[in-house]
Parts: structure tokens; C-alpha cells; sequence
């Protein structure tokens, strides 16, 4: 009798995971938008049917009424193609339907000491062209490695820009002190200037446009609906990719504190917490690679009204992340797990997702609902 | 031959170590220069830690790339001993610190300039890690010395 019992029970929580499993069929479909994207990055909505899409390369691509056009944006600015390094962001200027700004962030290389670094450009979207090209942020100092920009944008409700930056991998160290922009998250107005209630702008020798620090390599940074909570997530190295809700000021402990082990296998610290240091929402161990994130508030998919979406590129997935009020992380589910690395996740305005996978012949893909 | 065989392997666990305690340790002096609370317990069980997982727990066995580094150094100073007369301790200190450079100066150069090897990320570290190559070299030198030496 007891056998049956654990058998019957055995048979419900099976038949209970695949009923699950379909149930994520029924409520969604996929839907290539573009194929043969080189290594597609940064995705930004211009209008319902124009999509603006980096890629890595250096072209600033357009998606028109469903169909890639053949000839990317012109007059992007040179970009340094290698490692991790290319086109990343794009963004538009919350007034963009007025002034027709976009913004971009890049790496490339200084051509005085063979050295790189990030750079972001604020530009004039016109008629398939960029003009008036400024330079708003650069960061110091330069560094020899192409790897770990972090180079994720967003635009907070008082108007002001956030820039991650990460530690260039090698100087990891220097994501501790304030005199650089290594792991830092920046702040800056929409013209380059620095904010004047900015958190260090008082503290002799710290860098007045950082506004957090103690990040490896933030990949994803976006603001709540109501501009209340920043939710930022950043690379770890081996395992102990975060993450974050962003406050101005605060310490959030690479490389002093870490969930995770250095690709050699090597602690690179014992300390998993400090007075003064932040913990994060979530972390993953082993890694998944965040890689880009959105907040959900369409109404295409009310089950996933007020969730976070983060991208993964390892395995290739996306988190639906469940959040409380304060922006508490709840629980975890995993989609999308049949489409390889995936580089990013935005949400459309018709409120379906779009998800970039990544590599030279990346794509384009809609979520939609599946009726 | 079991004397070569066992010298070498001497040789490439000394570096071995010297290598992965130079990670540990100069990691442990920067927690400790930002006021982490290292104790001396923290700094003997990180260092058996990365003793044991940067040799089969990271994306490269020390080890292993250290002994192929040493092994392509020292097969070519042998031949080259063949030919020249120079002392067989300088030869292979010399083949010792040429393996551990290709190492620490040649290794980045795959991986987009990243120094996968904590300790090697600094100029100091560099220098540091290609004396334990000279010094390991030395070391099979002397130990595989005959009595003609």
C-alpha cells in the first residue's frame, strides 16, 4: 500500500513538471525578427516597427516594418573590435521624439599609446545618419586589456545618464579606490556635465561623476517603471555573478568580497561579507553570464507583469526573476533555453519581448503570446 | 632516466608552488592593505586551497602548463648542451626562466591581454615568477648533474 502511495506521488510530481513545462509553450512563441546580426548588443525601439540594434562590430543597424536594412547607420564613430570590446549601448534621450538624441558606448583605442578604453558619444539620429557627434564620457585611465567595459547605459527619472564601467579584468583592484573609472557605475548629466548632488563630489580625489563602486562587470543596468529602484547585475568571475539594487555612495565589495573563484581556481578573497560593503539580491554560483536585463510592465503576458528579465549567455537562457515591492528578489524561473548565449533582452512597446542571441550570425527573436 | 624523470618532477612542483603562494599571498597583503580582517589561519588555508584547485579546479592545471613550459625549455637546452659547453645548472636555470617568461609574457598575449594568472598581473609579479623559473632550473641543473659536470 505504501508502495502504491509513493509510486502515485512519484507519477503527480512528474506529471506536475511536465504540465509546467508545457504551460511555458502555451503562454509563448518565438518569433525571428532578423537573422545574420554580427554579434548584436545593444537593442533600442525608435517607434513600434523601428528597432535600432548594435553590433559589435561597429555598425549601428536598422529594423524597418519587420525587415534589417542593408546599409547600417552612418557616421558611427571607429570602434575597437576585439575581446569583449565593439559597439555595445544604445539608448535614445528620454526627449528623443524632440531633439532626436541617441547615445552610445563603445571601446576604442587610443592611437598615442596603443592602449583602449570605453567611450560614450551623445549623436543626432537624422535621416539615417548620426551628426553632431560629442563625446560625453571617457573613461581613465586607459587600459591594455579587451575585456570587462561593462558599457550599459540608462537614463534615471531626474534626467541624468548612468554608465557602468568595468575593471578591464586585470585591475580589478582598482574597482576599490575612487581616483578611476574601473568598476564604477557613473553619473553624469545628458550633456556630459556632473551632477551637482552627485555622492563623492566633496570626497578630495575621488573621480566626481562616480556614483557606486566595487563592481567586476555590470552588463545590465535598468531603472523600475517609477524610477525608484536602480537593478543592476554584473559578470563574477568564476561563479558570483550579482545581482544589485544601486543606491548613490555605496561599496558593493569586488574584489574584497565575492562569491566567486578566479578562473584559475584561485581565491580571490575569502570574504563573502563586509560592514560597509553590499550584498546583492542574488547571486549564481556556478555563473550564468548576465548579460543584459529589462523590467516587464506590458500587458501581453500579465504572469510576467513587474518581473525582471535578465539575459543569460551561459548556458543561453533568460531569468524571470519575481520581486517584492522593494525590489527583493522572490524567485527564480528559467525560459527561453532553447536559443544558445543570449546577449540581451529588451521590451518591446507593444509589450513583447524582444531577445538578441549572440555570435556573428546572431538574431533578432519576438516573444509573443501563443494564441 | 629516473633521475631526470624525478628531478623534473622536483622542479616543476617547486615552481609550481612558488607560483600559486605568490597569487595567494600578494592577494592576502592587498585584502590586508584595505583592512580586511586576514588572519594568518585565512592566508594557510587560502593557500592550500589555491595549491589544490589552481591545479585541477580553474580553467588551466598549473601545474600541467608549467611542466609542458619547463619540459619544451629543458629538451631544448639539452640539445643545445650538446653542441655548447656551458655549465648545465646555467643552462637550465636559464631554460627555467625563459619557460616561466613564455608563461607569464606570451599567455596574455592568447587571451586578449588578460593575465589569467592573478600573480603575474604586475610587473613585480612578472619578474618574481620568471626568478622561480631561473631558480627551478638551476635547481634540475643540480640535480641532474653527472660527475663530468
Amino acid at each position: 500500500m505504501n508502495y502504491q502511495k509513493k509510486i502515485l506521488t512519484g507519477l503527480f510530481i512528474f506529471y506536475s513538471f511536465l504540465s509546467l513545462a508545457d504551460s511555458h509553450k502555451d503562454v509563448y512563441k518565438l518569433e525571428t525578427i532578423a537573422e545574420g546580426l554580427d554579434h548584436p548588443w545593444g537593442i533600442t525601439f525608435i517607434s513600434e516597427d523601428e528597432i535600432l540594434v548594435t553590433e559589435l562590430s561597429g555598425q549601428l543597424r536598422l529594423i524597418k516594418d519587420g525587415v534589417l536594412l542593408e546599409d547600417p547607420i552612418k557616421g558611427v564613430p571607429e570602434v575597437l573590435f576585439a575581446g569583449q570590446g565593439g559597439l555595445s549601448e544604445i539608448i535614445l534621450h528620454p526627449n528623443f521624439q524632440e531633439n532626436r538624441y541617441i547615445y552610445l558606448s563603445f571601446s576604442e583605442i587610443d592611437l598615442n599609446n596603443k592602449l583602449n578604453t570605453l567611450r560614450v558619444i551623445r549623436a543626432k539620429l537624422e535621416q539615417r545618419a548620426l551628426t553632431e557627434i560629442k563625446t560625453i564620457f571617457k573613461a581613465t585611465p586607459t587600459r591594455k586589456t579587451a575585456a570587462h567595459y561593462g558599457a550599459r547605459l540608462v537614463f534615471l527619472v531626474d534626467g541624468t545618464l548612468l554608465i557602468t564601467s568595468g575593471d578591464a579584468f586585470n585591475q580589478r583592484e582598482k574597482a576599490q579606490s575612487l581616483d578611476n573609472h574601473f568598476g564604477k557605475i557613473l553619473r553624469l548629466n545628458d550633456d556630459g556635465s556632473i551632477p551637482k548632488d552627485n555622492p563623492f563630489l566633496s570626497i578630495p580625489g575621488a573621480l566626481p561623476e562616480i556614483w557606486s563602486y566595487g563592481h567586476r562587470n555590470p552588463q545590465g543596468i535598468i531603472a523600475s517603471p517609477d524610477g525608484k529602484i536602480i537593478f543592476e547585475h554584473e559578470h563574477g568571475p568564476m561563479g558570483g555573478d550579482e545581482l544589485n539594487i544601486i543606491k548613490p555612495g555605496k561599496n558593493y565589495g569586488w574584489p574584497a568580497i565575492t562569491y566567486g573563484l578566479d578562473y584559475s581556481g584561485a581565491i580571490i578573497s575569502p570574504f563573502k561579507k563586509k560592514p560597509g560593503m553590499e550584498q546583492p539580491q542574488k547571486y549564481w554560483v556556478p555563473s550564468i553570464a548576465p548579460s543584459g536585463m529589462t523590467f516587464y510592465t506590458g500587458s501581453l503576458f500579465p504572469k510576467w507583469k513587474n518581473s525582471l528579465f535578465i539575459s543569460a549567455l551561459v548556458p543561453g537562457d533568460v531569468r524571470r526573476l519575481n520581486l517584492d515591492s522593494d525590489g527583493n528578489f522572490l524567485t527564480e524561473e528559467i525560459l527561453f533555453e532553447t536559443e544558445g548565449r543570449i546577449r540581451n533582452i529588451v521590451m518591446a512597446p507593444d509589450g513583447s519581448l524582444v531577445i538578441a542571441t549572440d555570435g556573428p550570425k546572431g538574431k533578432l527573436i519576438r516573444v509573443v503570446p501563443n494564441n | 632516466m629516473i633521475k631526470i624523470i624525478y628531478s623534473f618532477i622536483i622542479t616543476a612542483s617547486l615552481i609550481t608552488f612558488l607560483l600559486i603562494s605568490q597569487t595567494t599571498v600578494s592577494n592576502m597583503f592587498w585584502l590586508l592593505s584595505i583592512d580586511m580582517p586576514v588572519t594568518f589561519s585565512i592566508i594557510f588555508s587560502s593557500l592550500l586551497h589555491d595549491l589544490y584547485n589552481m591545479n585541477g579546479g580553474g580553467a588551466i592545471p598549473v601545474i600541467g602548463l608549467v611542466s609542458l613550459g619547463l619540459f619544451i625549455a629543458f629538451l631544448v637546452s639539452r640539445v643545445i648542451l650538446v653542441w655548447v659547453n656551458i655549465n648545465h645548472k646555467y643552462a637550465y636555470a636559464l631554460a627555467g626562466g625563459c619557460a616561466l617568461a613564455a608563461i607569464v609574457l606570451m599567455m596574455p598575449l592568447a587571451f586578449y591581454n588578460l593575465d589569467l594568472i592573478a600573480g603575474a598581473r604586475s610587473l613585480y609579479g612578472k619578474i618574481y615568477l620568471i626568478f622561480s623559473g631561473i631558480l627551478g632550473g638551476y635547481l634540475f641543473g643540480y640535480l641532474t648533474k653527472s660527475k663530468e659536470d
